[in-house]
């Protein structure tokens, strides 16, 4: 574990910093620049998961009810077959969301960025996330519309069916992709895409189209040069859109329920319904942890592999 | 060179075609929409005549109209408050060491990493310990949590690039700690500060989990509107909303992005 | 190499927020023993009469008002009226909790809820002096057993549970509840249930020969297995989309109240609804004025408009349920008044069942729906 505490996106600080500035002054500065945040952040955020760690550990709170911190019952619900079966489809649900939009958006900004016509670069590149501006909801519920029994995908795909009745033909059944688990890939996928995109279109911007054409000059074909110029390259890049996709694709709510039906229990919807459904809130809130830790697990092991491929 | 140079015009052929597949893919929903929101059937799928009736009855929708000005609300609020506080943030993070740095910059990461789910029952939770009547306002400052990260990150990220003589060159030339910062730090920081309130802006708008967790009785935001109005029977006026909605965010991203362009045009001459 | 997103930078930053984090927990567990969470407190009534008191908010099911309604309200009494919807009582119950439930002064429970709500302390007993009409209900409803004498709900609308089908597509009508399981390979993923535990639960413990509010786990369980076998059939557990779905041809059958059945037949008549052979809930929606309610007066004035029998043959005509109001059934045109699947028989009503609150066996209801519906 390299113990780099070099502070990431921090500007080069100042060679001398304004020391002459009198103490008083200097906790203005503190108080008035750091102060805001600083209250807003810890009233907001860190007292309340605060109180939900406290509430998870009373067993069977509703609200109402009397919160007194008294033992683990939550979290051994947790972990009982059924919930971790709901973990699982979680994890499945970001971790295949993820593996489609790297697969399918790595060629796009591979393209925008470096096989583009430069003046269009941008262009391209704002015009493939301008649907992100839309509301999330209403493109979820545009892919019911597509994927519905009756929707628009299967009427273009049964539409032939009269021809070949006619001629004897076995007629195309409809696809059954709604409340079900493709429509929620597909809707997940389609939402995210941009932003893997976007991530990675920054780290393939920056690659030096040099060492691609060293790489062919050097004998490699384009399998290789991929391979073992491109991605190390931008492993990084890769990364973190990974990353991103992963961490809210486990916290998301909409795809799976409006796309899902009743097979597609995800971690979030589960909560919701504690919450807002069955009262459970000492349940509730020890699955609010538990992906809580779950995310965090994720980006440290990231973590992990970052550091191991930068020392590499 | 050449054969390098055939290679990538091979690869710019398929990739090519690759990607416009994949925009494509972007553009389909939002044209089912399109296309269905000027189609006269209520619930099948096939065509069953042009109309503009869903649209007049958008515009009509009282529901809607104030899901909007109060998501409106809410998000213009929110975003105000967090530039302010956000720019501050980046910059005294940027500024100032002092014990707990590293705790303090990771909890203002923390809205981006910790599902929105988590986030939306936490404060749901603690609005209720403290018995704080759920309102409009409410829904205001738990967006102002997230957007504030972002605007901290975007803004400390523009911070990195930033040359910091020019502030050392302010005060030298005898402009007092506050002048520097307003005349020669803040329009540097600007388009930084700008792009992340936009895409604070655009997250706002479009949260459903926290506002469905924060909101008061009289306070729908649009997406809780959209949502319930998904699950109880959909009119196809929803389909007029999106494109409408679009149309709007589209139009406002042009803007946005010649303003951008032009100022760009005029640092460079 | 220089990584853009110096990611190592949060693993440092994480240990020490833990610890801090762990640190601060601590404490507060020691600290506080024993507070309430989301306690709602009643309010006392406010006597000055401030431009506040021209506004109502209520919180209803979905399709219980319209715009008509509220402005044939707002012509007579000059009160502005604003509705919030939610489309199941435990999520009701939820927000009325969290928030204090501060702003609604007429909310729409379900009969098994109102009793939960009076047990919590949420609801304030009606004056019975300020209400006019009340005589006009149906003999049954005059001193029903949810809540005796009406002291704190007013019944509004009531019906039964059942299944809609589409007469067209399907072969074989449905009689029972036991038709979804015997017709699994029609009816693959095209069905939907009701997203609510008692409701679902109930039927199946019915058809198996139990009570809708049945204690014993033994007979829990065999309900259960039997919602489990049914699983990969349905569709999704749904209180609302299922009327848009089944109007659109996604559905062959669902899982419905009366009144929702009574309004998508209207705009396909081939939707059909049939109460089951082995009988069904009998379900009382009802209006209630909280404790923490800001108009009272306007809270009766609501009330007593919608007793009013005019009102109440208008509202089951247009928004489709069934009204308790004698009086008013009489104005009702017959292709209403004579609608069975609005106004059942005796017959068939003698076989419905109430759903009754079971204070904490409910939980093990809870229980075996989580798992149901995660699995």
């Amino acid at each position: 574990m390299s113990t780099q505490i070099s502070s990431p996106p921090t500007p080069p600080t100042p060679k001398s910093e304004p020391q002459a500035s009198p103490t008083a002054g200097r906790w203005l500065g503190y108080l008035g620049l750091l102060g805001p945040a600083g209250i807003w952040l810890g009233l907001l955020l860190v007292l309340p998961t605060l109180v939900l760690f406290e509430l998870s550990l009373v067993p069977g709170l509703e609200p109402g009810g009397l919160v007194n911190p008294s033992g683990l019952e939550n979290y051994l619900r947790v972990f009982e077959p059924v919930n971790l079966l709901v973990m699982k489809r979680s994890l499945f649900f970001a971790g295949g969301t993820t593996v489609i939009c790297l697969l399918l958006g790595f060629p796009v900004a591979y393209w925008i960025a470096l096989l583009a016509p430069t003046k269009w670069r941008n262009l391209l590149l704002v015009g493939f996330v301008l649907p992100l501006w839309t509301s999330s909801l209403l493109r979820t519920y545009a892919w019911i519309t597509i994927l519905r029994y009756s929707g628009v995908l299967n009427t273009l795909l049964t539409s032939p069916n009269p021809w070949l009745s006619n001629l004897g033909l076995p007629t195309i059944p409809r696809l059954e992709l709604l409340n079900d688990w493709p429509a929620v890939l597909i809707g997940m996928s389609y939402g995210y895409l941009p932003y893997m995109v976007l991530i990675l279109y920054a780290s393939l911007e920056k690659l030096d189209r040099r060492l691609l054409e060293a790489a062919s000059d050097l004998g490699a074909n384009p399998i290789q040069t991929f391979c073992q110029v491109t991605v190390p390259q931008t492993m990084p890049g890769i990364a973190a859109a990974s990353l991103l996709v992963f961490i809210t694709g486990l916290g998301d709510f909409v795809d799976p329920e409006l796309l899902g039906g009743d097979s597609t229990m995800t971690i979030s919807r589960l909560i919701y319904n504690q919450f807002l459904k069955t009262n459970q809130w000492g349940f509730g809130s020890a699955l609010s942890m538990v992906l809580i830790m779950l995310v965090s697990i994720a980006i440290a092991l990231l973590l992990k592999f970052g550091d191991r491929s930068a020392a590499s | 060179m050449a054969k390098s140079q055939l290679r990538v015009q091979r690869g710019f052929l398929w990739q090519g075609l690759f990607t416009l597949l994949m925009f494509f893919f972007m553009y389909l929903p939002i044209l089912v929409l399109a296309l269905y929101s000027f189609n006269q059937s209520r619930y099948s799928a096939s065509w069953e005549g042009f109309t503009l009736a869903w649209y007049q009855k958008l515009f009509s929708d009282a529901r809607i109209l104030s899901a909007l000005q109060n998501s409106l609300t809410v998000a213009f609020c929110a975003v105000g408050v967090s530039a302010v506080v956000g720019t501050l943030m980046a910059v005294g993070l940027a500024r100032y060491r002092f014990p707990g740095r590293s705790l303090y910059r990771g909890i203002s990461y923390l809205p981006l990493i910790i599902p929105d789910i988590a986030i939306a029952v936490a404060t749901l939770i603690f609005l209720a310990v403290i018995q704080i009547r759920l309102s409009l306002w409410t829904i205001v400052a738990s967006h102002v949590v997230f957007c504030l990260a972002y605007v901290g990150l975007i803004v400390s990220t523009r911070l990195a690039d930033l040359n910091p003589h020019l502030e050392e060159a302010a005060l030298d030339l005898g402009a007092t700690p506050f002048q520097a910062f307003i005349k020669v730090l803040l329009p540097q920081l600007m388009p930084g500060i700008i792009s992340g309130c936009l895409l604070a802006f655009v997250l706002s708008l479009d949260d459903f989990l926290i506002a469905s967790f924060t909101a008061g009785s009289d306070a729908t935001t649009l997406p809780l509107e959209i949502y319930s109005r998904i699950r109880t029977g959909v009119k196809p006026d929803i389909n007029a909303l999106s494109v409408v909605l679009m149309l709007v965010s589209g139009l406002v991203f042009l803007i946005a992005e010649s303003i951008r362009y032009q100022s760009t045009e005029k640092r460079l001459k | 190499m220089t990584n853009d997103l110096r990611l190592s930078q949060f693993y440092p930053t994480r240990r020490r927020f833990l610890k801090t984090a762990a640190a601060a927990v601590s404490g507060l567990a020691l600290s506080s023993c024993g507070w309430t969470l989301a306690q709602v407190r009643p309010k006392p009534p406010s006597n000055k009469k401030t431009g506040a008191n021209k506004k109502l908010y209520i919180y209803t099911w979905s399709s219980y008002t319209d715009e008509d309604l509220l402005k044939s309200f707002t012509k007579e009494t000059g009160i502005e009226v604003i509705v919030a919807v939610y489309d199941s009582n435990e999520t009701m119950l939820a927000k009325i909790q969290i928030g204090g439930g501060a702003d609604y002064s007429i909310i729409y429970p379900s009969d098994y809820m109102v009793r939960q709500m009076r047990d919590k302390g949420l609801l304030l007993e009606l004056d019975q002096d300020r209400l006019i009409g009340l005589d006009n209900l149906l003999p049954q409803f005059q001193n029903p057993v949810y809540d005796p004498g009406n002291s704190y709900s007013v019944p509004l609308s009531w019906g039964t549970t059942g299944l809609i089908y589409n007469s067209k597509t399907l072969k074989q009508a449905p009689e029972d509840w036991d038709y979804l399981w015997e017709q699994q390979q029609v009816l693959s993923r095209r069905i939907t249930l009701l997203d609510d535990v008692r409701e679902v639960m109930g039927a199946t413990l019915r058809m198996l020969g139990y009570s809708y509010n049945s204690q014993d786990p033994a007979q829990l369980e065999q309900a259960y297995k039997k919602l489990v076998s049914l699983k990969p059939t349905i569709a999704s557990f749904s209180t609302d989309t299922w009327k848009e779905q089944i109007l659109a041809g996604d559905l062959l059958v669902s899982m419905g109240y009366s009144a929702d059945a009574v309004e998508v037949a209207k705009e396909n008549p081939s939707l059909q609804y049939v109460i089951p052979r082995s009988g069904t809930s009998l379900w009382t929606d009802t209006m209630i004025i909280p404790a923490s309610a800001p108009n009272r007066d306007a809270a009766y004035d609501w009330i007593n408009f919608m007793l009013q029998p005019a009102v109440a043959a208008q509202v089951c005509e247009r928004l489709n349920f069934a009204t308790p109001n004698q009086v008013a059934i009489k104005q009702l045109p017959p292709k209403v008044s004579e609608n069975l699947s609005l106004f059942p028989k005796e017959s068939v009503l003698e076989k419905c069942e109430r759903i009754i609150p079971l204070g904490k066996f409910n939980q093990v209801y809870d229980r075996y729906w989580t798992q149901l519906t995660s699995s």
